[in-house]
């Protein structure tokens, strides 16, 4: 696959060089399985192929960006001519560059190749005992939305006019289950999900169990009045804040005065237990490749260190602006946009206390195992107004589950208030996080 | 467009092994792009796409194979995967499918489609509406302006013989403005979009659409914080139909509901909202958001009428959940792309107008909030809890509107606030947004008349009691 992107990519970069421009291909040919089963029956089959080009033309410090989904050599030349005529609509800026080659990548294992020798029935045996396991574990699960396998795999090729070449593939897979548990008039949603970079390591009893749990300690779920209290959140909770940080450590919305943490650099962001690393070296992580969506190499990133502000995330337009070197956060979802900055695996470091003791040491709280409205926090005033279920926390122990209130606050305070972390780290896709305390948190409910 | 005759063999490779049913899917898209940040183009993108999904069915089980491969081998192969779903070995139909064109209802017009309008002109309305925006006041820190279009041509053809072939196109427009002063931060938003071309600029005006944006931003800089607790909600039909959308729009659509996830479930024929509200899926109103002729299942677009005056009508079908049903009819398959299968959605869903004069609400209204601009919103049609933030929003008081406040979120239940509505203003305003769904997402439109809603909880950062409303003043 690789010597087919190459050849499409080798065009357009002649072609540039014919008209005297810089330029960039980003190749990318990806497949996707996806199984989901409903009562044991297969009641969705997902194969999928694409295979397509983003062109970047750099013509004087203009950008010009094109992608197609046609390799062939005429839909190749259009495209190099329509990026490079579209580019002297944008305004030259002498920080649009890039990459110069020459790079060393780190040699990563990403490839399992037992996902692609399982075979589909295996695939479906898997997504079959997830709900299987999930029914088992409590009468109360009746409802089974879907539980299901998938995997992915792709094959990335970059290469631009200074002679940088990066190619590279991985693959992943997972498992996912949602489902309701009902008793009397109450129905509560449960939800479990686990990626891994091996088949093997997929646990699809851990993943039925986990959703039963989820959903079962919901019910008969009840507001309460509005309060001012210390919360816990759930290891997937605070995942959804690291949402919410990448942006603000995004050096392109910091350039643009639309992060909060701007000027901070070098400042006492958060408490002094907060660590948080981006990490595409780390192999584990779904989000591990050796180059970024420019092709710099992967590296590690310490973004916060004991509570001070190290760094933002920077592709090579930002970091050539700020006077810094690309951190290796230049990303593409597809090849059908323009690299822009983001994160990888993206990490807060776990602290040493358990979960349990964490609760134990809380005379009354809230412990927040769901957020609703999470894309409706601002990143720019880091007002967040959400809303949240959980379960109250009285005398040290978990009591009623609660729903239907709203966690307030601004993500100053919140990075500030986290007083303790616990050491069940975990990934939720590329994002990963143990349990935390907030020491207060603005609830609002009856 | 792909040949008829080609189209005919996959189709009929699909149905080898004994599907219920099978179905091609083809698409070609061109898309562009202009975005205008920290004064001046940034960034200018075109893309073109080709693609075709196939899916085959049997006993309600679907497989669906997608590919960007277009050659007969490639589709045929497609093909022969989708057909996993099905074991037979033998063919379901023994006769050939006959491919008919199936013919539009109405016409929709386009009077000026995204390729015959150059990038020259896009460019200079983004630059007009970015300089409106940030020549509205000094504290405009940062606009965003962003102008997008999409065309393209797509064919469904099923193996009832039916053959769609149709031409669509979007455009949307979209300003964010950034405000600031001593330290303060707050943005405000506007967007407009419709299923047609570049007219679109005829009945909007770009640069008042940013100042809009501005003035907001600008206002809610010297917004409270939002109180926290129950009250009386008035919603402005400027506020658009977000709150329709998640109160109760998801909970119709037939897939959750037959799966047991809709807290609507098994209450057709029953009142789920307060008498005089009527809930309407439109996909045939001209050039809104959500509109089409045909849905991607290449079935007529329809009105219908979900809730009418509080009775539970009907649910949202794609072909799949209605012939799970028995039914005949469906009008709501809609998918993103080739690369989606498809599964009921909204089009363009309201609360009709009713009678009251939407100042006499106000007037009505002892104490309460005003919401005038909703944000994003989400739900849990498991349960009918929703929530929703409010980009724009004002203290009622004695009926008069008292001053702005801001970083609310409304949190409710569908069937509680439908059957909580106790005024319906006869006005009826509309919002634009892409819904998402199983990471799908479609183009919808939303809307609903003035409203006031008895009860609802506000979750705010001020607190009545104390220490806490000094937590959330600023330096």
């Amino acid at each position: 696959m690789e010597i087919i992107l190459k050849k499409a990519g080798e065009q357009v970069l002649d072609i540039a060089r014919q008209k005297g421009v810089e330029a960039e291909a980003f190749l990318l040919h990806a497949r996707e399985l996806g199984i989901e089963i409903i009562d044991g029956r297969m009641d969705t089959l997902k194969e999928a192929e694409e295979i397509g080009i983003g062109i970047r033309i750099i013509n004087d410090g203009r950008v010009g960006f094109v992608y197609s989904s046609d390799l062939s050599g005429p839909a190749i030349a259009e495209a190099v001519n329509h990026a490079l005529s579209i580019s002297r609509y944008t305004v030259a800026d002498e920080h649009n560059k890039l990459p110069q080659g020459n790079y060393a990548y780190p040699a990563m294992a990403l490839f399992d190749d037992n996902i692609v020798s399982t075979s589909l029935e295996a695939k479906i045996e898997m997504a079959r005992q997830i709900e299987r396991v999930a029914r088992a574990s409590d009468p109360r699960v009746r409802i089974i939305e879907r539980a299901g396998y998938d995997d992915q795999e792709f094959t990335a090729v970059i290469m631009n006019t200074h002679g940088l070449y990066a190619a590279g593939r991985a693959n992943s897979c997972g498992l996912y289950i949602f489902l309701v548990a009902e008793e009397e008039n109450d129905a509560q949603n449960g939800f479990s999900f686990m990626s891994k970079k091996r088949i093997q390591e997929l646990q699809p009893d851990a993943v039925g169990q986990e959703a039963a749990r989820r959903a079962v300690r919901s019910l008969n779920a009840r507001s309460i009045n509005s309060a001012q209290m210390p919360c816990i959140m759930e290891p997937y909770v605070v995942t959804r804040f690291l949402g919410l940080f990448a942006q603000v450590v995004d050096a392109g919305a910091v350039q643009k005065g639309k992060s909060l943490w701007e000027k901070q650099i070098g400042q006492q962001v958060a408490s002094t237990q907060v660590s948080l690393v981006d990490d595409s070296t780390y192999a584990e992580g779904i989000a591990a490749f050796p180059f970024d969506g420019e092709g710099i190499p992967a590296q590690r990133n310490t973004v916060i260190k004991d509570g001070v502000l190290q760094t933002f995330l920077y592709d090579s337009y930002t970091a050539g602006k700020a006077g810094v070197k690309s951190t290796g956060n230049g990303q593409r979802g597809s090849f059908r946009s323009l690299p822009y900055v983001g994160t990888s695996n993206f990490i807060l470091q776990p602290g040493n206390k358990s979960p349990d003791q964490l609760i134990r040491e809380v005379q009354k709280g809230f412990y927040v195992t769901e957020l609703m409205g999470m894309h409706t926090a601002n990143p720019i005033s880091g007002d967040f107004s959400l809303g949240a279920s959980g379960l109250m926390i009285e005398n040290g122990q978990l009591t009623y589950p609660v729903r239907g209130v709203t966690i307030a606050g601004n993500m100053v305070k919140f990075s500030k208030d986290i007083e303790a972390l616990g050491n069940d780290l975990c990934f939720f896709g590329s994002r990963a996080a143990a349990t935390i305390r907030l020491n207060s948190m603005s609830i609002a409910g009856e | 467009m792909l040949d008829k005759n080609l189209i005919s063999r996959v189709l009929d490779e699909a149905m080898q092994k004994g599907s219920d049913f099978a179905e091609i899917y083809y698409e070609e898209k061109q898309v562009s792009n202009v975005f205008c940040e920290d004064n001046r183009i940034e960034k200018v993108n075109s893309g073109r796409e080709r693609g075709a999904g196939i899916r085959a069915v049997k006993d309600g089980n679907t497989a669906y194979v997608y590919t960007s491969d277009l050659s007969l081998e490639g589709l045929l192969k497609a093909a022969a995967v989708a057909n996993h779903v099905a074991s037979a070995q033998v063919r379901s139909i023994d006769r050939e499918i006959n491919l008919s064109i199936k013919e539009p209802r109405f016409n929709m017009e386009y009077k000026r489609l995204p390729e015959q309008v150059d990038f020259e002109e896009k460019i200079e309305q983004v630059l007009a509406a970015n300089e409106r925006t940030r020549n509205y006041a000094q504290e405009i820190r940062q606009v965003t302006v962003a102008a997008g279009d999409m065309q393209r041509k797509i064919q469904i053809a099923n193996s009832n013989g039916d053959l769609i072939e149709e031409e669509q196109a979007r455009v949307r427009l979209i300003v964010n403005a950034v405000a600031s002063r001593e330290g303060m931060v707050q943005t405000g938003y506007e967007s407009a979009g419709t299923v047609g071309g570049w007219e679109l600029l005829d009945n909007i005006n770009f640069a008042e659409m940013g100042e809009k944006a501005a003035r907001l931003a600008v206002e809610m800089l010297s917004a409270r914080p939002a109180p926290a607790g129950r009250m009386p909600v008035v919603m402005a039909s400027e506020a658009g139909g977000t709150m329709v959308h998640e109160a109760c729009g998801h909970g119709l659509e037939a897939d959750l509901v037959q799966k047991g996830l809709s807290v609507y479930r098994k209450q057709l024929g029953e009142m789920v909202a307060a008498e005089g509200v009527s809930v309407i899926d439109d996909a045939t109103l001209p050039g809104r958001y959500g509109s089409y002729r045909f849905d991607d299942e290449g079935n007529y677009g329809q009105r219908q009428a979900l809730i009418d005056n509080g009775e539970l009508k009907a649910y949202l079908y794609d072909y799949l959940t209605a012939s799970k049903e028995g039914k005949k009819f469906s009008a709501n398959g809609r998918r993103e792309s080739y690369q989606h299968k498809p599964i009921p959605r909204m089009s363009n869903t309201f609360i009709a107008p009713g009678k009251d004069d939407p100042a006499s609400i106000l007037k009505d209204t002892r104490s309460g909030l005003l919401v005038k601009k909703m944000g994003g919103g989400q739900v849990n049609t498991t349960n009918g809890d929703f929530v929703f933030d409010v980009q724009e929003a004002y203290i009622i008081s004695e009926g008069e509107i008292k001053y702005p406040v801001r970083g609310a979120t409304l949190i409710g239940n569908g069937p509680q606030v439908l059957g909580d509505i106790d005024m319906l203003g006869n006005d009826l305003g509309f919002s634009i947004g892409t819904c998402g769904k199983d990471g799908q997402g479609v183009p919808v439109a939303d809307a609903q008349p003035t409203i006031r809603i008895k009860q609802m909880t506000v979750g705010g950062t001020a607190v009545e009691d104390g220490p806490q409303i000094k937590r959330i003043r600023r330096k």
